[in-house]
């Protein structure tokens, strides 16, 4: 070691510019090579089950996200301009190089088939925009009649309509998403409001506001930051140098995220808030140090101040560096690759911010000088009153301590069973911001914008020909958006047939049924491919008969409603399975119901994972197991307690939140060893219990709170975010690291303090 | 001798008329596809087509259909009796189509297990039929005058000789936007031909792949149309053809339909 600070104090000058020129480069790949990446597809472990059948129906049955513009005409839409703009735009949006011109659908596109005494008409609803009174009715009076366009195309009240365009995954881009938002812009005049949804669009707000709402919320975190650095060590010096470790990690990690040519994903935009929190403690933790030694040692050199600095703390900067890191490399479990990438550049940026801390700061203060305003106190005022107060009030109340903790334990297993996940995109959004009115607009009119895809299959061909089968799916249409609240629509080749009973039958009501005979079926489906557009019958069948796509609408994306219709279906397994019919499921919102899942099993994995391997190394650094396990006190109450505050107060575990845990741990641990470590030293140099308990809460205790004042400061900033995820995130982390250093400084010091001495 | 000079003299006409010949072999783009059209294909049909529908992913499904049809001066007439996959077997569809383009065609179709035949009118001539990828004007509905042709070049494909010809819809919003064919000369098939949609986007290639002589007719008997922004194949196999068979005028009636084969 001594050789070591010799090196820094020897020669600050060339490692300084050594770290610069490293920087430099970094920083350079970082501004040339950055790759946002917002395309959702890309976070899906694509060698799940789940995501392989998923895509492989997507592929057969041409399912694909929509776009939907709804074009709402208060006094109805049933006149030439507005028939006029639903073709005008139908049209353009066949023009777009980015849509498939099949895949756009509106009244103007729409097959509408008919019965008439004699036989079946296939016409589309217009094609030339009418302008007498009477083809309008008739064009009304067709929609009215036509289950498979009214209420789906046409909103009930007929002052809505739908231009729905599909597209594929590979699509969707900024640009993109603009036009569209502009295109439905320049239809608006003084009749006409437009609206945009669809799971594009929503995915597209998110990628598109993420990023632009960490770049505002960035700077700000850390001007709070530098408040309150500045304020807690009292110094313009070892503020700033504190603050250069943490621009100097983020730097670094993300330059070598660019340099190895891995995309920025949404969540790795939470980086540099987490290496901010981090990064900062180290400086503190050193300072702090430096701080009472120049204390008891006014006239100490700055080269004896820098060494008795480094001497002391490399130690636990170390040990909190490699718990914290660990913390977040246990990320690596999650099978998605996003969070793996976030885990592990946060833990190199986590090993960058001790490097820094250990050979930056130094090297800056051998160059800098070391702080001047340092006050020489006397042997009275060595400790502060309020450490020596605190751990008195602790060592007094031990069981008091205890039973509140073991209390507060049980809230919190009791909250976690509470806790909900949502896979919900919409719930990111402000409740009253544009993205989420529209959608509670269309959702309100038409039968939702989310679409759960159930596919249903069978090993014999035909089986989709079969009365029992197309009966039985029918049924279970009708049962699903009968019961479930949020399930709004449903489609499936049923209603192809039921609409074609009907209209073979001169439109009478009673024969809109699924027809008694397997030939009736078949012949009305060839009917049907010869009249109408197949296409739309391959979005529902396959060649073969034997796979079919069941589309139910849900008015809301959160996990719970598409839960309960996932239910509900389920419930007809036995059913279907009598008729040897297999039910599987597709789609996105499925696939985001999936992927939240496996977020939040791959966090409860890499929860248990670094909870292990800090006991382990708590163990090993301290070498002694009693610590390892008293070392993990603080960070499980506050993991528990987190995940149950959650429960309590209804916010759901999502992509965002879910990764708290790890933050909290990563931080929460570094209060615990820095704790640990100094009560190891301390237990040297007092003999009571007691002088033990106060000498390491004005040492480590001091620098803890700091820390946790900086580090709640800054994230308490995040909850003036426009996402309500990154303001729960900030909330919560706030709460978190308050949860940490209270559990550090009262349970932990009891358990402690219980604790034969150790070395 | 007045033989023997008549030949002469016919040599020599015919000799000098070589040039002119030639000229009179410059047809114009109308001209050529007016010859496709008005092709004789004998007065009726009757045969066994196999439609084989192949979608992006290589699912295949196959239709077999026994065909008869007849002109009668300015009107066709065409029953189809189904005769594969079985449980659409003896549905049955007529249809009536008119020199006339101003004329819709008349259709109709039978359901066996409906019981009821029921008139389908259908507003546009672009659509699909039965699923394949050829629009009824594609199977030779499409009367010339409704077009603008151009003869582009004389070139050989497949060891054919073969016109070139573009053809421009003179209607407004017609599915195409252009089409053109490979004419074989002589023989007055469309060996080729190339379709373009709305947006002047290459939507579909029509591909003769065979056809045979009956009663010194030509007749088209493999051809294979691929629409290549789909990526989506029919196979169209026409076989058992008995021209000029003699069918009955009054063959073509919705109780026809009914009686199935």
């Amino acid at each position: 070691m001594n050789t070591f600070i010799k090196f820094l104090t020897k020669y600050p000058w060339p490692i300084l510019l050594g770290i610069l020129a490293v920087t430099v480069f970094l920083f350079i790949e970082m501004s040339a090579n950055s790759r946002m990446e917002t395309d959702l597809d890309e976070y899906m472990p694509q060698d799940h089950p789940a995501f392989v059948y998923s895509d492989s129906a997507e592929a057969m049955f041409n399912i694909k996200d929509g776009i939907i513009i709804a074009i709402e005409n208060k006094d109805g839409i049933y006149n030439p301009q507005t028939l006029g703009k639903i073709k005008k735009l139908t049209e353009d949006l066949q023009q777009m190089k980015q849509i498939e011109k099949g895949d756009v659908t509106s009244l103007y596109t729409a097959d509408n088939i008919i019965g008439t005494e004699t036989g079946l008409d296939v016409t589309s609803f217009y094609e030339e925009v009418p302008e007498s009174s009477d083809k309008l009715k008739s064009i009304r009076q067709s929609v009215r009649t036509n289950e498979m366009v009214y209420e789906r195309i046409v909103s009930e009240d007929e002052t809505v309509s739908v231009v729905i365009a599909e597209i594929g995954d590979d699509v969707f881009s900024m640009e993109f998403y603009h036009e569209i938002l502009d295109l439905a812009d320049s239809y608006e005049n003084a009749n006409h409001t437009l609206y945009v949804a669809g799971t594009p669009i929503v995915e597209g707000t998110m990628a598109y506001l993420g990023p632009k709402d960490m770049k505002k919320m960035v700077p700000i975190v850390i001007l709070v930051i530098i408040i309150v650095l500045y304020v807690t060590l009292r110094n313009t010096k070892t503020t700033i140098l504190t603050l250069l470790v943490v621009i100097l990690s983020v730097i670094w990690a993300f330059g070598l995220m660019a340099w190895l040519g891995i995309s920025i994903y949404a969540v790795t935009t939470m980086m540099p808030v987490m290496l901010i929190a981090i990064g900062v403690a180290d400086g503190i933790h050193l300072f702090n140090h430096m701080y009472l030694y120049l204390q008891e040692h006014p006239e100490a050199s700055r080269k004896d101040a820098i060494s008795d600095m480094v001497r002391n703390m490399w130690k636990p900067v170390a040990m909190t560096s490699v718990t914290t890191s660990v913390g977040f490399v246990s990320l690596l479990a999650s099978e998605v690759y996003p969070i793996k990438y976030f885990g592990l550049f946060t833990a190199f940026g986590v090993m960058a911010a001790m490097f820094f801390s250990l050979v930056f700061i130094p090297v800056g203060l051998m160059i800098f000088n070391k702080p001047k305003n340092v006050k020489a106190k006397g042997e009275s005022e060595k400790h502060h009153p309020l450490a020596h107060k605190i751990s008195k009030w602790v060592l007094q109340h031990k069981i008091l301590v205890v039973v509140l903790s073991v209390l507060i334990i049980g809230i919190g297993i009791y909250g976690t069973q509470k806790v909900w996940i949502n896979s919900s995109f919409l719930d990111k959004f402000e409740d009253d911001s544009d993205i989420v009115q529209t959608d509670n607009f269309i959702n309100k009119k038409f039968g939702g914008t989310t679409t759960l895809n159930v596919i249903l299959s069978a090993e014999r061909k035909d089986a989709f020909k079969e009365p029992e089968v197309l009966k039985l799916m029918s049924k279970m249409q009708g049962d699903v958006v009968a019961s479930v609240k949020d399930a709004g629509n449903s489609f499936s080749l049923a209603d192809y047939l039921e609409r074609m009973n009907k209209v073979m039958h001169a439109d009478k009501e009673e024969y809109n049924r699924i027809p008694d005979s397997h030939n009736l079926n078949a012949q009305y489906l060839l009917l049907y491919e010869m009249s109408g557009d197949p296409d739309n019958l391959w979005e529902v069948v396959n060649y073969d008969y034997n796979k079919a796509n069941l589309n139910i609408q849900i008015k809301e994306d959160d996990s719970k409603s598409l839960k309960a219709v996932l239910d509900e279906v389920r419930s007809y397994k036995d059913e279907f399975s009598d008729l040897n019919v297999d039910i599987n499921f597709a789609g996105s919102g499925y696939t985001a119901l999936v992927f939240t899942d496996l977020i939040l099993e791959g966090q409860i994995k890499s929860l248990v994972i670094t909870l292990i391997i800090i006991i382990v190394l708590l163990s090993l650094m301290f070498r002694q197991v009693s610590i390892g396990f008293i070392g993990a006190v603080p960070i499980s109450i506050t993991a528990v307690l987190s995940f149950g505050v959650m429960g309590l107060l209804n916010i759901p575990l999502s992509t965002t939140t879910a990764l708290l845990a790890s933050i909290a741990i990563g931080i929460g641990i570094d209060y615990a060893v820095h704790f640990i470590e100094r009560y190891r030293i301390s237990q040297k140099t007092h003999k009571d219990r007691l002088s033990v308990a106060t000498a390491t809460m004005n040492h480590s205790g001091r620098a803890i709170l700091f820390n946790a004042v900086v580090v709640i400061a800054g994230f308490l900033v995040l909850t003036f975010s426009v996402f309500p995820p990154n303001r729960a995130l900030g909330a919560l982390v706030s709460f978190n690291m308050f949860t940490s250093f209270v559990g550090t400084i009262t349970i932990m010091l009891v358990l402690l303090h219980w604790k034969k001495k150790f070395k | 001798m007045l033989r023997k000079n008549l030949k002469f003299r016919n040599i020599i006409l015919l000799l000098l008329l070589i040039p002119f010949m030639s000229n009179a072999q410059n047809l114009t783009g109308k001209e050529i596809i007016e010859k496709v059209y008005y092709r004789d294909d004998g007065d009726d049909r009757r045969g066994k087509l196999t439609m084989t529908l192949i979608n992006s992913r290589g699912d295949q499904r196959v239709r077999e259909i026994k065909q008869f049809d007849k002109d009668f001066g300015k009107e066709e007439k065409k029953i189809m009796f189904f005769l594969s996959p079985a449980d659409v077997r003896n549905t049955s569809f007529m249809n009536w189509s008119y020199d006339d383009p101003a004329k819709d065609d008349d259709q109709w179709i039978y359901l066996p297990a409906l019981g009821k035949v029921k008139r389908i009118s259908s507003d546009s001539k672009d659509d699909y039929f039965m699923g394949s990828d050829f629009t009824y004007d594609d199977l030779g509905d499409r009367h010339p005058d409704e077009d603008t042709h151009k003869l582009l070049r004389e070139e050989t494909v497949d060891g054919e000789e073969c016109y070139v010809v573009e053809s421009m819809p003179k209607e407004d919003g017609y599915m195409y936007s252009k089409t053109v064919t490979w004419v074989i000369k002589d023989k007055w098939i469309g060996l080729q031909k190339k379709f373009y949609d709305e947006d002047g986007d290459y939507l579909k290639i029509l591909n003769v792949k065979d056809y045979k002589k009956y009663d010194g007719i030509l007749v088209i008997t493999h051809s294979e149309m691929h629409n290549v922004q789909k990526d989506h194949k029919t196979v169209m196999k026409y076989k058992d053809i008995e021209l000029n068979a003699g069918i009955d005028s009054g063959y073509f009636t919705e109780r026809m339909m009914t009686r199935g084969l």
